[in-house]
C-alpha cells in the first residue's frame, strides 16, 4: 500500500467517523428529549403520591409503586430530596417498607460492586433509608476508599443510632482531609453521648499521631465532659496538640482552665501563645488582664493582633488597657492597639471571629 | 533542495502524527475523566457537604483596572454568590477613571488600617476599605503596577487558605465556588483547581447572571465557543488523567493560599501570569517532592466575553502565545527533566513542541507543501489528500468537544444553538484555524520585546437583553 492510498483509507474513514459523529449528536439530544418525556410524568406522580403520604391522605403501598416505577437512581434521587421534607417517625415507616421491596434490594447488593457509582448509589440511599439492620453494609461503605462514596455513607448517622457506625466514623476522622474531616465532625455531633465516651479514651493516647485532629474535635464539641482532657493535653510535648488544648478550654471559664491558659501564653510556640491570649479574651477573666496585655508586646504579630481583640472582650477596662498603651512607650504594642481601637465594631467582630 | 524538501516533508509528517496520536490519546482519556465528573456532579450528597459549615473559606481576588463601566455590576454578582464563607478583595491597580469612587458610592466604603503583614511586595498602598453594606468587600488602592502586581496585593490582605482570581468581566455562577471545592473534598494535596470557561457573548445576562446560553451567529464568537469547548472539556479533562495541568485559567482558578505564597505569588514581570504562576507552582512542588493535584473540573461555569473582532482577537492571540512561550523559554530546564516527573516528561515537552511551536511547524509545512509542489518533489494529489486528512481531524477533535458538551452538560438547550456549534465545529479549519496560525506566529517575533501590563479596555458593561455587549479590546503587550 503506498502513501497516497494510505491517507485515501485514513480520509474516507475521518470522513465515515465524522458523519457518524455528528448523527451521534443529533441522535443523543433526540434520545434525552424522548427519554425525558417519558420519565418526566413518572417522577411528577411520584412526588404527588409522596405529598399525599405525608400530610396523611394515601397510604405507603402507593408511594412504593410509584418509586418501583422510576429507574433506580431517580427513585434514590427523590428519596434523598423527600427525606429531609417528611417529618422522621413517617419516614422511619418508609424506611422499613422499603427493605423487602424488590428495588431497594438491588441498591443494598450494590453496597458491595466493584463500580464505585454502583457503591455511592447504595450509600446515598443508606444515608436517607438505612436501618439498624444495614448496620454491617454502611460499615463497609464507611471504608471505601472513594471519598464521594464514604462522604455519602457517614450521612447514615443522621438517621441511625450505632455505636458500631459512630467508633468507624470517629476512627476515621482524624485521618481525613481537612474539610471532609469538618464534615464528619458534623455528622458525629449528632451522636454526642458516645463520640465523647470514646473521646475520652482516645485523648489519652498520647502518642498517637492523631491526636492533634481529635483534640481539635474535642474542642469544638464544647462538652463539658472533655475539658479535664483538654486541659491535660495543654502539657504535651506536641505544639499542634498545645494550640488545640488552647481552644478547646477557651470554651470553659473554670480555674483549671485558667491555669492552663497562664501557662501557655507564656509557651515557646507563637501559635500556642496566640491561641491561649485568643482563649484568655473569650474567658476574660480581670484576673489574667495583665498577662493579656503583656502579650501585646509580644514579638510575634499574630500573637499582638489576637491580645488586642482579646482586651476588646473585657468591656470597659480592657479598652482603657489599650488606650493607655496606645501612647505607651512599647512601640509594637503602641501601633496594634492603635490598629485594634481604629477598627469599627463591624470589623472588630470580623477579625475577633 | 529536493532533498531538503523531502527531508523537511518527513520530519513534519512525523510531527504530525506524533502531536495528533497526542491529541487521540488525550480524547480518550477524557472520556472516562468526563463520567466521572458528570457522576459527582450531580451528587446530591456532594451538593450537601458543599454547603455544610465544612468548606474552606475562600478569598476572591478581583484587580480593577479603568473598570468604572462594570466594576458596580461585577463586584455586586460576585458578592451574592453560593458560598457560606468568603471574602471579596478588590484592588483598584491605580485607575485612571472614576472606579474607586464607582466603589466608595455603591457600596459606602470607609477606610481602615492594614491589619495584615505584607507577605508578598507590591507598589505600595493607598488605603484600605471595607463596606457598611456588604461585609465581605474589601477594596484596595494601591499605585498602579499590573495585574499580577494586584493580584500579589489581593493575596497579602486575604485572611483565607484558597484564594481565586477572578477578573472583573467574568461572570461566575452562582454555584461555581461550591463545586471548584470538590477537589479539595477528594484529594489529600490540592495546590490548585480549573473550573470551565464559557463565552458569553449572545447569551442573555441577568443582573450579572447568565440566564440563557446561545452560540453566537457571528463566525468569530461561535467559532471561539468551539474553541473553549475543545481546550476544557477535552484538553483539561485528558490532562487531568496525564497529571499535567499546566494551565488553570486566570479568570477562574482556585489555588492554595501557602503555596501561592511560598513561590512569592504572580510574577510580574510575565506576559501570561496565570501560565506562569501554575508552571511556576509545579516546579516548586515537584523540587519538594510533595505529592499534590492540580485538576481541573468541568461543572463549575464562569462566562466571558470573547472578542468580536478580527483585530482584537489577533492581539488576543499573539499575546497568549507570547506568554506560552516566554514561559516555556523561562522553564526550559523542566524540559525532559526527570526530576519534574510526568509534568517535565509529558507536559512541558508537549506545550513547547506541540504548543509553542506548532504555529512555526504548520507554516514550514504549508511553504514545503507550495515549494514541493513548484519543484515536483511534492505529488498534487498526495498534497491535497494530505490537507483533507490534517483539516478532517481538527474537525474531528471539535465535533468530539460537541459531543462531550451534549453527553454532560448540555448548556445549550436549543436545537438551533447544537446545530450551530456542529456547524462551526466542521468550519473552523477552513480559513479560522490558518488564521491563528498567523496570529500566533506574529508572537515568535513580539516575545522578546514586550512585558505585561493593563491593556487599554473599553465596556459598556454587560446588558440584560441582547447579550453580553462589552467589548473588550483585549490586552496590549
Amino acid at each position: 500500500m503506498t502513501g497516497r492510498h494510505f491517507l485515501a483509507v485514513v480520509a474516507v474513514a475521518q470522513g465515515a467517523l465524522l458523519v457518524a459523529l455528528i448523527i451521534l449528536i443529533i441522535l443523543n439530544r433526540w434520545f434525552r428529549l424522548r427519554r425525558r418525556a417519558r420519565v418526566h410524568p413518572r417522577v411528577v406522580r411520584l412526588n404527588s403520591a409522596m405529598q399525599r403520604w405525608a400530610l396523611g391522605s394515601t397510604d405507603l403501598g402507593s408511594v412504593l409503586v410509584h418509586l418501583g416505577r422510576l429507574p433506580i437512581p431517580l427513585a434514590v434521587d427523590a428519596l434523598v430530596s423527600w427525606s429531609a421534607r417528611v417529618p422522621g417517625d413517617r419516614w422511619r415507616q418508609l424506611a422499613t417498607a422499603l427493605r423487602g421491596h424488590w428495588w431497594a434490594r438491588i441498591v443494598r447488593s450494590n453496597a458491595v460492586s466493584g463500580r464505585w457509582w454502583k457503591r455511592l448509589e447504595a450509600a446515598r440511599f443508606f444515608a436517607v433509608a438505612a436501618t439498624p439492620e444495614d448496620t454491617s453494609s454502611v460499615l463497609k461503605l464507611l471504608h471505601d476508599a472513594n471519598p464521594a462514596v464514604h462522604i455519602a455513607a457517614v450521612a447514615t448517622l443522621e438517621r441511625v443510632e450505632s455505636a458500631a457506625l459512630t467508633t468507624a466514623a470517629l476512627e476515621r476522622l482524624p485521618r481525613l482531609a481537612p474539610t471532609v474531616g469538618a464534615y464528619y465532625a458534623g455528622m458525629l455531633r449528632r451522636s454526642r453521648p458516645v463520640v465523647v465516651q470514646l473521646l475520652l479514651k482516645m485523648l489519652q493516647r498520647s502518642d498517637d499521631p492523631a491526636l492533634p485532629r481529635l483534640a481539635e474535635f474535642a474542642g469544638r464539641l464544647n462538652e463539658p465532659a472533655l475539658r479535664e482532657a483538654l486541659t491535660a493535653l495543654g502539657a504535651h510535648p506536641d505544639p499542634e496538640v498545645r494550640v488545640q488544648a488552647a481552644r478547646g478550654v477557651g470554651a470553659f471559664p473554670h480555674p483549671a482552665s485558667i491555669a492552663i491558659l497562664t501557662r501557655l501564653v507564656r509557651d515557646e510556640a507563637w501559635a500556642v501563645r496566640a491561641q491561649a491570649v485568643r482563649s484568655l479574651g473569650m474567658i476574660a477573666d480581670r484576673a489574667t488582664l495583665p498577662l493579656v496585655r503583656a502579650a501585646l508586646r509580644d514579638p510575634e504579630w499574630w500573637v499582638r493582633i489576637r491580645a488586642a481583640l482579646a482586651l476588646t472582650r473585657f468591656g470597659g477596662v480592657g479598652r482603657d488597657a489599650l488606650l493607655q498603651d496606645e501612647h505607651g512607650p512599647d512601640q509594637s504594642a503602641r501601633d496594634m492597639a492603635r490598629l485594634v481601637l481604629g477598627l469599627s465594631p463591624q470589623a472588630l467582630a470580623e477579625y475577633a471571629a | 533542495m529536493r532533498e531538503l524538501i523531502g527531508g523537511g516533508g518527513y520530519v513534519i509528517l512525523v510531527y504530525f502524527l506524533a502531536l495528533n496520536s497526542f491529541y487521540a490519546l488525550l480524547l480518550i482519556l477524557s472520556i472516562p475523566e468526563i463520567w466521572e465528573q458528570t457522576r459527582l456532579a450531580e451528587d446530591d450528597d456532594f451538593q450537601r457537604l458543599m454547603q455544610s459549615d465544612a468548606l474552606p473559606p475562600i478569598s476572591l481576588l478581583v484587580p480593577a483596572y479603568n473598570e468604572r463601566a462594570t466594576i458596580e455590576a461585577s463586584v455586586t454578582a460576585i458578592l451574592t454568590l453560593e458560598y457560606r464563607n468568603f471574602e471579596v478583595i478588590v484592588v483598584n491597580d491605580g485607575s485612571k477613571d472614576d472606579t474607586l469612587d464607582r466603589l466608595r458610592e455603591a457600596f459606602d466604603l470607609y477606610e481602615v488600617p492594614r491589619t495584615y503583614p505584607e507577605g508578598i511586595a507590591t507598589r505600595p498602598l493607598r488605603g484600605v476599605y471595607r463596606s457598611r453594606s456588604r461585609t465581605r468587600l474589601v477594596v484596595l488602592d494601591k499605585e498602579n503596577g499590573g495585574k499580577a502586581d494586584s493580584l500579589n496585593a489581593a493575596i497579602n490582605a486575604s485572611r483565607f487558605p484558597l484564594v481565586i482570581a477572578v477578573d472583573a468581566d467574568t461572570l461566575i455562577e452562582p454555584d461555581a465556588l461550591l463545586r471548584l471545592t470538590r477537589p479539595f473534598l477528594l484529594g489529600r494535596h490540592i495546590a490548585a483547581v480549573g473550573g470551565t470557561v464559557r463565552v458569553a457573548n449572545s447569551c442573555t445576562v441577568e443582573h450579572g447572571r447568565v440566564t440563557d446560553a446561545r452560540v453566537p451567529r457571528r463566525f468569530l464568537p461561535g467559532v471561539q465557543v468551539v474553541e473553549y469547548l475543545r481546550a476544557f472539556l477535552f484538553g483539561r479533562l485528558g490532562w487531568n488523567r496525564l497529571g499535567g495541568n499546566l494551565i488553570i485559567s486566570g479568570a477562574f482558578g482556585l489555588f492554595r493560599k501557602e503555596d501561592v505564597l511560598a513561590i512569592h505569588g504572580y510574577r510580574t514581570a510575565s506576559v501570561v501570569e496565570d501560565l506562569d504562576l501554575v508552571v511556576r507552582l509545579h516546579r516548586y512542588l515537584l523540587q519538594r517532592r510533595v505529592r499534590y493535584e492540580m485538576p481541573f473540573i468541568p461543572d463549575p461555569v464562569a462566562w466571558t466575553e470573547v472578542p468580536e473582532s478580527g483585530k482584537v482577537l489577533a492581539r488576543q492571540r499573539e499575546r497568549w502565545h507570547r506568554g506560552l512561550l516566554a514561559a516555556m523559554w523561562t522553564y526550559k530546564t523542566m524540559l525532559f527533566n526527570p526530576r519534574y516527573g510526568r509534568v517535565g516528561l509529558i507536559a512541558v515537552p508537549f506545550y513547547t513542541f506541540g504548543e509553542a511551536l506548532a504555529p512555526l511547524v504548520e507554516v514550514l509545512g504549508y511553504v514545503i507543501t507550495v515549494a514541493g509542489l513548484a519543484l515536483g518533489v511534492v505529488n498534487v494529489g498526495f498534497a491535497l489528500l494530505f490537507m483533507l486528512v490534517a483539516w478532517g481531524y481538527g474537525m474531528l477533535l471539535s465535533l468530539w468537544a460537541v459531543v462531550l458538551e451534549e453527553a454532560s452538560f448540555r448548556r445549550y438547550r436549543r436545537l438551533g444553538d447544537l446545530l450551530r456549534l456542529v456547524a462551526f465545529a466542521t468550519l473552523e479549519n477552513f480559513g479560522y484555524r490558518q488564521r491563528t496560525v498567523w496570529w500566533r506566529l506574529k508572537a515568535f517575533f513580539t516575545v522578546w520585546r514586550y512585558q505585561h501590563v493593563w491593556g487599554e479596555m473599553t465596556r459598556t458593561g454587560f446588558e440584560a437583553a441582547g447579550g453580553a455587549k462589552a467589548r473588550r479590546a483585549d490586552a496590549q503587550g
